[in-house]
């Protein structure tokens, strides 16, 4: 199948801001993909792009095979939630939906079917004012899935909603994407990034930084072990025993965090042993997806900032 | 088109929206004949450059059109409310955030831009007959209590009636566009009603005050004299086609501005 998202060299300018910065990228159809980057990526501008809500500075794109200059052609195919859900607060639930399955001329039908699958029914008579983050949040997925899209482009769905819902959403996720539809997740919350994406494209300061399946990002990270001697003063002569053996071995604090996998754990604990010291602590750590990521972007928003910024006083900002 | 218009005319069916509308407008007409009969019975009248309103005499309340006198001398102050509520329906638009949803269903933002405007026409059309209907039952004990003649007033009533409507209908939308493109350019409903409250109330009036007699070309002027079907220094053709004029350059200039500009609310 072709690509659903196709970009080339894309860019958005705002002044002297460079949002999304020449981006190139083919998002695979089918499945559940993860768009994540640090805050002021790019990522809502990209999306935004996608949807014909703002129009580039330069470069071309396509949308389900279509140019994003002719967004008309494929808005029937395509539903969203950019950022916050918003919706006319004094209206119920219910008279909401109505109103933009009206806008789509779709069947009244529909506006029962996605409440029920966000699990509204029984509350679609409230007025949204009335209703929680968390609800706005599911009623912002119903209004994405009104037109039964063939792409569904989410910004932060699970935002506001409680861990219950949270894994709710993420079931939701991966059984949209089990049926044929593309899911496009833009998200912080990482550790839900990687338990619903089948894919991921990673962006920063605009550009693209990764783009490819979840299992090869996850192939990136760097699995360790990490020690902790009985007695502090042992540390270092562990630390030099084990650096003898050939261990590729770091020392933080009081434990030595030695790149290996969780099979070499009895050879690590034997080389203690050896080196006639009693472990403490012996954790086998996996990177996760977020780990990776803040490798890869960077460890905080003030670390981006500062190496954002031009100027000394841009990063004092 | 039409599944445009019906979608606005769903999210315009707020409570507070139409009460707001309805209300002020039923009060503003319960209030201008009262006062406004009051004044006509006492002789009196309203200092020349009056911001918003203009009483007719006793004379002329007390002959056929007396009856629906008020709805032209409210005309300003419906003018004001259909103007608030106009850029409240727009901006809201964006202040909340809802035109992403809007505009990512009909990309086509002319559509969405004329499917508002025919909305909001359809409901200015019924908070003009509620002024009518208002004007129409007080009226008569307005009149009574001032002391003036209601003899005069069965005569034609229904084309007395039918071209009061029509007069009040149309200066209401000049008023309601001017509105919609104060909010499509603030993208805030307090910056349109304090833009447009403030020009008619004050930088009209001063500007007449100013530049005198010809100053009948201002929108409020303008729409003052089509609300009263002309006016001894505008005639009625002529107040009708400025604002005609205005309210086209209003709507090309929202349409302009709608669909050129980036959506980042």
């Amino acid at each position: 199948m072709a690509n659903v998202v196709t970009t080339t060299g894309l860019t958005r300018r705002f002044g002297a801001i460079t949002a999304v910065d020449r981006l190139s990228i083919e998002v695979p159809a089918a499945g559940v993909i993860g768009l994540v980057g640090p805050n002021g990526s790019g990522k809502s501008t990209l999306i935004r792009m996608l949807l014909g809500l703002i129009r580039p500075t330069s470069g071309t794109a396509t949308v389900l095979g279509l140019p994003i200059t002719s967004p008309a052609k494929y808005a029937a195919r395509v539903g969203a939630l950019v950022e916050s859900p918003a919706f006319v607060s004094g209206l119920s639930a219910r008279a909401n939906l109505v109103s933009l399955a009206r806008l789509r001329r779709l069947p009244l039908g529909r506006v029962d079917e996605v409440l029920s699958i966000v699990g509204l029914t029984g509350r679609d008579k409230e007025p949204v004012g009335n209703f929680s983050l968390g609800m706005k949040q599911r009623l912002g997925i119903a209004a994405a899935l009104l037109p039964d899209p063939e792409l569904l482009i989410l910004d932060e769905p699970t935002n506001g909603l409680d861990p219950a819902g949270i894994v709710e959403i993420r079931g939701l996720l991966r059984s949209l994407g089990e049926t044929g539809r593309t899911v496009i997740v833009a998200s912080h919350l990482l550790a839900e990034v990687q338990l619903a994406c089948d894919y991921l494209v990673v962006v920063r300061f605009g550009e693209l930084v990764f783009a490819g399946p979840m299992t090869e990002m996850l192939a990136r990270s760097r699995p360790h072990v990490d020690l902790r001697a009985e007695h502090a003063r042992d540390t270092e002569k562990l630390h030099a025993a084990l650096m003898a053996g050939g261990w590729e071995v770091d020392l933080a604090d009081d434990v030595l965090r030695v790149a290996a996998t969780a099979s070499r754990s009895a050879d690590l604990n034997r080389a203690a042993t050896a080196a006639g010291i009693t472990l403490s602590e012996l954790v086998v750590v996996q990177e996760s997806l977020e780990d990776i990521f803040l490798t890869m972007t960077g460890r905080t928003d003030g670390e981006l900032a500062a190496a954002r910024a031009t100027t000394p006083e841009e990063a004092a900002r | 088109m039409i599944a445009i218009v019906h979608s606005e005319l769903l999210r315009l069916r707020r409570r507070s929206l139409l009460a707001a509308w309805f209300g002020l407008t039923a009060s503003f007409a319960i209030m201008i004949n009262f006062v406004m009969f009051s004044t006509a019975g006492k002789g009196a009248s309203l200092p020349p450059g009056a911001p918003g309103v203009a009483f007719p005499n006793a004379a002329v309340l007390a002959g056929p059109d007396g009856l629906v006198a008020g709805l032209a001398a409210a005309s300003s102050m419906f003018g004001v409310v259909t103007l608030s509520l106009w850029a409240v329906a727009a901006a809201t638009d964006y202040s909340s955030g809802l035109i992403r949803l809007l505009v990512s269903a009909q990309p086509h933002r002319w559509r969405l831009l004329i499917g508002k405007v025919v909305a909001l026409t359809a409901v200015t059309a019924v908070a003009t007959t509620v002024a009518m209907a208002v004007c129409l039952l007080v009226a008569a004990p307005a009149a009574g209590a001032a002391g003036i003649s209601t003899a005069a007033w069965g005569t034609h009533p229904v084309s007395t009636i039918a071209s009061a409507w029509l007069n009040a209908f149309a200066a209401q939308l000049a008023w309601g566009v001017l509105g919609l493109v104060i909010a499509v350019l603030s993208r805030s409903s307090t910056v349109a009603i304090a833009v447009g409250v403030g020009y008619v109330l004050v930088v009209e009036s001063v500007v007449k005050m100013a530049i005198g007699g010809s100053a009948d070309w201002l929108l409020g002027s303008t729409l003052n004299a089509v609300a009263s079907g002309g006016t001894a220094t505008l005639a009625y053709g002529s107040a009708l086609g400025l604002a005609l004029v205005y309210v086209a350059a209003g709507l090309v200039l929202a349409s302009a501005v709608v669909t050129r500009r980036d959506i980042t609310d």
